[in-house]
Parts: C-alpha cells; structure tokens; sequence
C-alpha cells in the first residue's frame, strides 16, 4: 500500500495539470516593441547540443529604419547586416545580399490576430523572476499544447522589455537550443556611427531575391492543428537555377517553411533529416520534384507536414 | 508426440512405451526441443524463484532490433547505443510499474505505455551548410524575429557559414 501511494503521488507531481498563472500578453507586446525600437549592444551566447558560440549583436532604431548587426565573436568572421528590410550576410570575406523580410512595416508589432493565434497554441504562463546578465528579468513559459511543436521560455528585461534570455525545450522539458545575453549595454551609449558606416555602398537584394505571389496547387493534408498559411510565392534562390516555391505555415511562435524546386541531385545528396538546435531540416522526393522542409518544429511535424504534401494542381 | 512427451513426463506411460518414445526423441530435433521446453515449464512451474530469465537484456536486444525511423550517422553510435540502453531501462521499469498498476486503476495505465514512445529518440546528424540558403530564405518569414529581433538570425548564421559551399 504504501508503495502505491508512493507511485500515485509521482505521477501527481509528474502530471502537467498543475495549476500555473497565467500571463499578461502585455509582456509580449512590450518586448516585440522594445526590440524593435530601442538601442542596444551586447554579448551573447548561443548553444545547443554539444555547440557553443559567442555573437555581439548592435542594433539601433531611427525614425523610418532599423539597422542591426550580429557578428560572430568565435572562429572565422560571419555577420549578418539587416537593413531596412534588407539582410546581407559577410561570408567568405564578402558581402552578399542574402534576402529580404517582405511586406514589413519598418517597425513590424506583433498584431492582434497573431497574438490570438498564439494563445490557441500555447498556454502561457508566469514562471516567475529571476536576473539574466545582471539585470532583473520575467520569465514567461509558452507551453504548446501538443506535442508538434516546441515549448519557448524567454526571460524579458523588466526594464526595458528586451530579451535576455530564451530557450526552447521539448516535450521532456530538455533544452533543444537556448541562448542568453551574457553583457547588454541599452541607449545612447551605442555607437551608431560606426554600423552606419558598414551600410555605405551595400545594394539592396535586387531583382535576384525577387519574389511573386502565386497559388501553386500544392496542398498539406496533415498541417498540424493551428498552422496557417502566411506566405506562398515563388522565388529565386542562391544556388538554385529553377525558381523555388516557398510557402509557409506558422502558429504565431514558430513557422514551417516548405521548398519546391525541380529536383536536380544525385539520391545520395538529399539530405534527409538533419538538425541545427531548434531548427530542422527534412528533404526528400515526391514525384519528381525536391521538397525540404525547414522549421523550428520538432521533427516529427516536419515529417508530418511533408509526407502530406500533395500537387492538387492541373 | 507431444501428448506423447506430456504423458511421459506424467509417469503415465508403461516402460517399453516410454523406452520406444526416448529414442524418438533422441532422433527427433524438434520433439528434443518439446522435451527441453516441457521440463522447462514445468520446473518454472513448480519452482519460480529458482528461475532467472534476464527480461531486460531481451528486451534490450529485441530493441535494437527495431527499425529506427531516421538513420543515424556514424557520430552519434555512443549516443544511440546509451540511448537505447537507457530507453530499454526504462520500458522494463515502466512496463514493471504498470503491469502492477493495472491492477489497482486499469484506466491510468494506457498512457504511461504510450509515453513510451516519445522517449526512443532519433539521432540526427547536423544541417549541412549547403542547405544554409533555406534557413535564410525561411528565417525572412519565421515569426521569432517579430518578437526577439536579429538574435533569432543566429540559427542560421552559427557555426558553418565559414564552410565553403
């Protein structure tokens, strides 16, 4: 007897069901605000599985734009330089115009809609207060209510809004990928002078990244529940000839993308699954054509979402 | 000849019966098998704290068995066989705990079988950088940026933008 109740009560405090506060959606509003419009510069590291790398991040806000720019602090130089809606990368002792956020205001806010969709999908809550880099943060817990998705505990500076901290777990509560500012210096102190002149001579995208809206007959018959479809155009990509049909699905925290293209490559060089922290990757045929799907989703939506794939098309 | 064996393991048989029926067995592979196994059950039977069967490495071995969905890449084969070991600890305990729970509350036992599952996970190998163009092409549309700002770009740019292409 006394060891069932030993079992019973674990499986009490194993269960989910407890009963967690709930939180302002205000947070989030604040901090999609907050990282958008204030100026800051800081460390950060990024880790997952057995990977750990330090980036400084500076980003600053004027009337009409943003500028931003993450550089890695370890191992060969990388940036990436956003810009208006515009994102080049510096790789390979170059600067590459590497795509665009499309149909972006300057000053992009979580909308009402999108900040509906992601209470459908996760629960939120209060998971209390606790200091990230020197500095007093709220943790706020997304649980998602199936097991296709991820759960994200971000730490937001309860002075200013911006993230400190954030780590996505899976349904065991393990961290898949987490990264945290170890040094962040906000306002004026930002030396706005020196990203500026980085910008100077960079073209935008152009005609290269360029995209069309279009329906192009492919359909998902087992899009996990929540899913909309935000985007369906077809573009040009880097290293692919053919254009490349993009569409993508997100539940208000994290989006699914799927790629179409003619399939040029030898069996032996389709990927399968493979994985970079939170971000997936599943490639495989359907017919004649090459599909990858892209998500911060675990794998097993990634597989769902791509063997459900169909042409419904002429 | 099998009813034959059972008889014969009863004492129910007269002796130039049962001298006929050993030498078939001693011919015969399968009945010398039935034999084995029948005495097998039997002393289970009679005397079960004498037999020692090791479940979990069975369990273990017919586990590895298993098809995995996702091929692994040679990197991880410690991870998988730990992963595996930990998985078929793990079965044996839980199957242990709710074969005795089913006992007491048959309705709760169903879900902790069905949590099995989730803990036999695939070993994945890492996104090659080739493939860095669709984490771009995806991150322009990826709704973490709206909220956490470039800090979001970091899965693309990490670790293997250096590589050649």
């Amino acid at each position: 007897m006394r060891v069932s109740i030993v079992i019973l009560s674990l499986l009490i405090w194993a269960s989910p069901a407890l009963a967690k506060t709930p939180v302002s959606i205000d947070w989030l509003k604040t901090m999609a605000f907050a990282s958008h419009q204030t100026d800051y510069t800081g460390v950060f590291v990024y880790q997952y599985a057995n990977h750990v790398e330090t980036s400084r991040i500076t980003h600053i806000a004027e009337a009409d734009s943003e500028y931003e720019k993450l550089e890695s602090l370890d191992g060969s130089r990388r940036e990436i330089i956003r810009h208006h809606g515009q994102v080049w990368c510096f790789v390979n002792h170059k600067i590459v115009p590497a795509g665009t956020r499309p149909g972006r205001n300057a000053f992009p806010a979580l909308l009402p809609e999108q900040l509906s969709i992601l209470g459908e999908n996760y629960e939120l809550r209060d998971a209390g207060t606790d200091r990230v880099a020197g500095h007093n943060a709220q943790a706020i817990l997304f649980q998602p209510k199936d097991n296709l998705r991820y759960a994200h505990k971000i730490w937001v500076h309860v002075d200013s809004g911006l993230l400190l901290k954030a780590a996505v777990l899976d349904e065991k509560a393990r961290v898949v990928e987490q990264y945290a500012f170890t040094q962040l210096q906000i306002g004026r102190e930002v030396d706005r002078a020196a990203l500026k002149s980085q910008l100077v001579g960079l073209q935008p995208s152009g005609p290269a990244n360029q995209s069309v809206n279009i329906n192009s007959g492919w359909v998902i018959d087992a899009m996990p529940a929540g899913f909309r479809k935000v985007t369906e155009i077809q573009r040009s990509m880097r290293r692919q000839h053919a254009p490349v049909i993009q569409i993508v699905f997100t539940d208000g925290l994290s989006a699914v993308s799927l790629f179409i293209e003619p399939n040029d490559k030898d069996e032996d060089d389709i990927e399968g699954l493979s994985t970079r922290g939170a971000i997936n990757l599943y490639q495989k045929l359907v017919g004649d054509k090459l599909i990858t799907a892209v998500g911060e989703v675990p794998p097993r939506a990634l597989i769902q979402v791509l063997d459900s794939a169909r042409y419904n098309g002429k | 000849m099998k009813q034959g064996i059972s008889v014969l393991m009863d004492g129910e048989l007269h002796e130039d019966e049962a001298e006929v029926l050993l030498g078939e067995i001693r011919r015969d592979g399968d009945a010398h098998g039935d034999w084995a196994v029948y005495h097998l059950i039997g002393d289970v039977l009679r005397q079960p704290e004498h037999i020692h069967r090791d479940l979990g490495a069975g369990v273990q071995a017919r586990m590895k068995d298993e098809p995995t969905v996702l091929a692994p890449r040679s990197r991880a084969v410690t991870q998988k066989v730990r992963t595996v070991a930990l998985s078929a600890a793990a079965s044996v305990v839980a199957v242990g705990v709710v074969a005795w729970m089913s006992l007491q509350i048959a309705p709760e036992a169903a879900p902790q079988l069905a949590m099995q599952d989730a803990s036999m996970r695939p070993v994945k190998m890492a996104i090659h950088p080739k493939s860095n163009d669709y984490l771009m092409a995806h991150q322009e549309f990826s709704p973490a940026a709206d909220m956490t700002g470039g800090t979001a770009y970091i899965r693309t740019v990490a670790y293997s933008l250096n590589e050649k292409p």
